[in-house]
């Protein structure tokens, strides 16, 4: 690196460890990384409208790849546009890189023009900061943000980068091997712990398993099902966890929590065992009754973060190690033990319990107003089996939890610890960029897309065509649907309705825009933003005041769902 | 509710502190007492923290430190044999010379000792574990003691630290 600048060792780093694609906006601060990546071949720089399109469409990209996603911004402003991002990011433990410009290190904390104290402001929530001030380090310090980034419980790590550390000539030419003292890469799987869950998997008669995003991040999917069907054991996931098990799997039983199927909820209440895998039992799952959790069930807790055992909920049995390590080592031991056990009763309540609310509304409506589960139904006949969805934040985003078949992991994309409004599209880009000939559609609130409709610019002008479906309600819904089961109607502040026209919208941007206005225009709609090559906007008028139930109120345990009165009993 | 002391070997880097502090305050959580300074390995240094919480605050707090990846071991030393050292300072008033003189030995009969005289003021220092401390302090509630300054403690334990794993 001897003699090069600094923005040309952070390119030439940035690629060596791998990294195809930069989402980015420039400044004053970067401008002379701006200048390296003018004429970079290999670095594909995808110019968003606003830094925090930036920085969830890296998480998007990180979330179906699996690879780290890298989010560039200029200092000041611009870092400080990529915060509301890079906290989703961090909370859902999804691997992204952010690199800010910052003033030059001789002008620190003087207020100089477009200063933000990035590196103080981004503590709280990063895996790990950096503030480069020497071009010699900044080599190592790259490589260490990878390795910390996408290692362990993934995070994210952000590296800030005065104006003239990019300007500066390395005078070393060392390229050191990156080792942190107090961080281990490598998590190790106590074998003696895993022998121990098996035993008790194989005791218990209804053995139920809880995954969460763990299980996807660490690709683990093919050993949960293979486990889940050596056991009988039924499968319950959180939002992170949707994808780790196929919907119409007959042994899974859907989405648990506040806003869960009732197969799912009422399976935590039965099981007498619950083996929770990369979770980390936040309250949108217990519900808020932790003693009515899972009452009868022995609770085994599995998590490559030590700090997430005995967090939220104490448990029998703690183990701390990598999802599929441990899931791996769970499958030769429990064949090693099992005999023919598979326990008949639990296995038919199962059974009976994923036909019931797995095919809910998956018949003709007759009703005169569009419903959102009606829109992923379609969704569900018309999507190959690999597309990717991601969703906005609300009543949208639940619709889609429950209601979407999701076949495989790194599929379904949503800001689950954060729910953060405006997620769902920048991700959209992300994840298309990541995969380019697979469909990507953001299933979308009105509310939510309106603050990120800009990133149209982005979509359209680099050429990354998604799919945005509008459940339109003109309403703020989800809050709607509070104020209207909890605050007696009084609906404050929620009403958006009217403008924007989502189509007009689309076409000044030079997208397509679809208005669907009734029930049987919905399936034509679909397939037609399919299979055009375009960015496509789809309005679907929906119900004003269409509320997603069953749910947990809130104060409430897991087993006092209500809105029931639709369901089918079980 | 129950005092915990806790000893780190961190990176000497700025932020280090911040970082550590962040955890608690996140928490909800008071730090009562802090010394940080380098120690024998290059580059680290060697950080004792005491705070009140209950078990769990413990045990969390304890995992979130160790997460940090600038800290590099963190011990917990509540339970452990160790030496424990606190240092004040006290500035008493002294209005003539015979409270002078009963200040100076009852300074000396308690283990401290006068190490600054002004006109109408002494100030006295005291090392010792914490409780000692505590009692020294107590002891000069009587005269009116105008300022008070500690350390914080510092702690050394007799077992080995390379047994702490990370
Ligand atoms: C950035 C942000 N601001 C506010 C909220 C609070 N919030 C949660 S859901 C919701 C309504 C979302 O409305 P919309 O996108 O139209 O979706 P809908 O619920 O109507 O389907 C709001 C305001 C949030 N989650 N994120
Ligand atoms: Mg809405």
């Amino acid at each position: 690196m001897k003699g090069k600048r600094g923005a040309e060792i952070l390119v030439e780093t940035l690629k060596k460890e791998g990294v195809t694609t930069i989402f980015g906006y420039p400044g004053g601060s970067v401008i002379e990384l701006y200048d390296v990546l003018y004429d970079e071949p290999s670095i594909n720089h995808v110019l968003v409208r606003h830094e925090q399109g930036a920085a969830h469409a890296a998480d998007g990209y990180a979330r179906a790849s699996g690879k780290i996603g890298v989010c560039l911004a200029t200092s000041g402003p611009g870092a400080m546009n990529l915060v509301t991002g890079l906290v989703t990011a961090a909370i859902d433990s999804s691997p992204v890189i952010a690199l800010t410009g910052q003033v030059s290190t001789d002008m620190l904390g003087k207020d100089a023009f477009q200063e933000a104290d990035t590196f103080n402001i981004t503590m709280p929530f990063v895996k790990h900061n950096f503030l480069v001030k020497d071009v010699n380090q900044l080599d190592s310090t790259i490589k260490g943000a990878i390795q910390i980034a996408s290692t362990r419980r993934k995070g994210v790590v952000l590296v800030d980068l005065p104006s003239n550390v990019l300007k500066e000539r390395a005078v070393s030419s060392s390229t050191q091997v990156v080792r942190f003292e107090g961080y281990n890469p490598n998590v190790k799987a106590n074998k003696f712990q895993i022998k121990r869950i098996a035993k008790a998997l194989l005791e218990a008669e209804r053995p139920l398993i809880l995954v969460g995003g763990g299980v996807i991040a660490s690709d683990a999917s093919k050993e949960l099902v293979a486990l889940a069907e050596l056991l009988g054991a039924g499968v319950v996931y959180t939002l992170m966890g949707k994808g780790s098990i196929p919907d119409t799997h007959p042994l899974c039983l859907g989405m648990t929590g506040m806003h869960g199927k009732i197969s799912a909820n009422k399976a935590i209440t039965e099981c007498d065992l619950l083996l929770a895998i990369g979770t980390r039992f936040s309250d949108r799952v217990t519900g808020w009754k932790l003693d009515r959790f899972a009452p009868n069930a022995y609770k085994i807790h599995v998590d490559i973060d030590s700090v997430e055992i005995n967090k939220n909920l104490e448990v029998d049995l703690p183990m701390v190690g990598d999802a599929r390590d441990v899931l791996k080592g769970l499958l030769i031991e429990v064949k090693k033990a099992i005999k023919d056990r598979k326990p008949k009763q639990w296995k038919n309540r199962i059974k009976e319990m994923h036909q019931v609310c797995n095919g809910c509304h998956e018949g003709e409506s007759e009703e005169k107003i569009i419903l959102p589960e009606k829109i992923i139904a379609e969704l569900n006949r018309l999507l190959p089996r690999d597309a990717i969805v991601t969703t906005e934040v609300g009543q949208c985003q639940m619709f889609a939890a429950h209601f979407l078949k999701t076949y495989n992991p790194r599929t379904f994309l949503s800001s689950g610890g954060l729910g953060t409004m405006g997620f769902g599209f920048p991700a959209a880009i992300g994840a298309k960029v990541a995969k380019p000939d697979k469909p990507v559609v953001d299933i979308a609130g009105d509310g939510s897309f309106t603050m990120v409709s800009q990133e149209l610019g982005t979509s359209v002008s680099n050429d990354i065509p998604v799919i945005v479906c509008i459940f339109n309600n003109g309403y703020l819904g989800m809050v709607r649907q509070w104020q209207e089961l909890f605050y007696g109607k009084r609906y404050s502040h929620t009403r958006i309705g009217g403008p924007p026209n989502f189509v007009k919208l689309a076409e000044a941007y030079g997208a397509r825009g679809i208005e669907v206005e009734k029930p049987n225009q919905v399936r034509d709609a679909l397939k037609n933003g399919l299979e055009s090559k375009q960015t496509t906007i789809i309005d679907f008028h929906i119900g004003g005041e269409t509320n997603i139930l069953p749910m947990i109120p809130p104060g409430g345990g897991i087993d006092e769902m209500i809105g029931v009165e639709r369901c089918r009993t079980i | 509710m129950q005092d915990y002391i806790i000893s780190m070997l961190v990176e000497n880097q700025p932020g280090v502190l911040a970082r550590i502090a962040g955890m608690f305050t996140r928490r909800d959580m008071n730090i009562t007492s802090l010394t940080v300074s380098p120690c024998e390995k290059e580059g680290k240094s060697r950080m004792t923290l005491t705070f009140r919480g209950d078990e769990r605050g413990l045990e969390s707090t304890l995992k979130q430190l160790n997460r940090l990846i600038e800290v590099v071991k963190v011990r917990n030393l509540s339970f452990e044999r160790a030496v424990y050292r606190d240092l004040c300072l006290v500035k008493v008033a002294t209005a003539d010379a015979s409270v002078r003189q009963e200040v100076i030995g009852l300074a000396e009969a308690a283990g401290g000792k006068a190490v600054g005289v002004g006109v109408d003021h002494l100030i006295l220092e005291r090392v010792g574990s914490p409780t000692k401390i505590d009692n020294f302090i107590s002891i000069f509630d009587k005269f009116e003691a105008e300022e008070l300054v500690r350390s914080g403690v510092i702690a050394l334990s007799f077992e080995d630290e390379s047994d702490e794993r990370k």
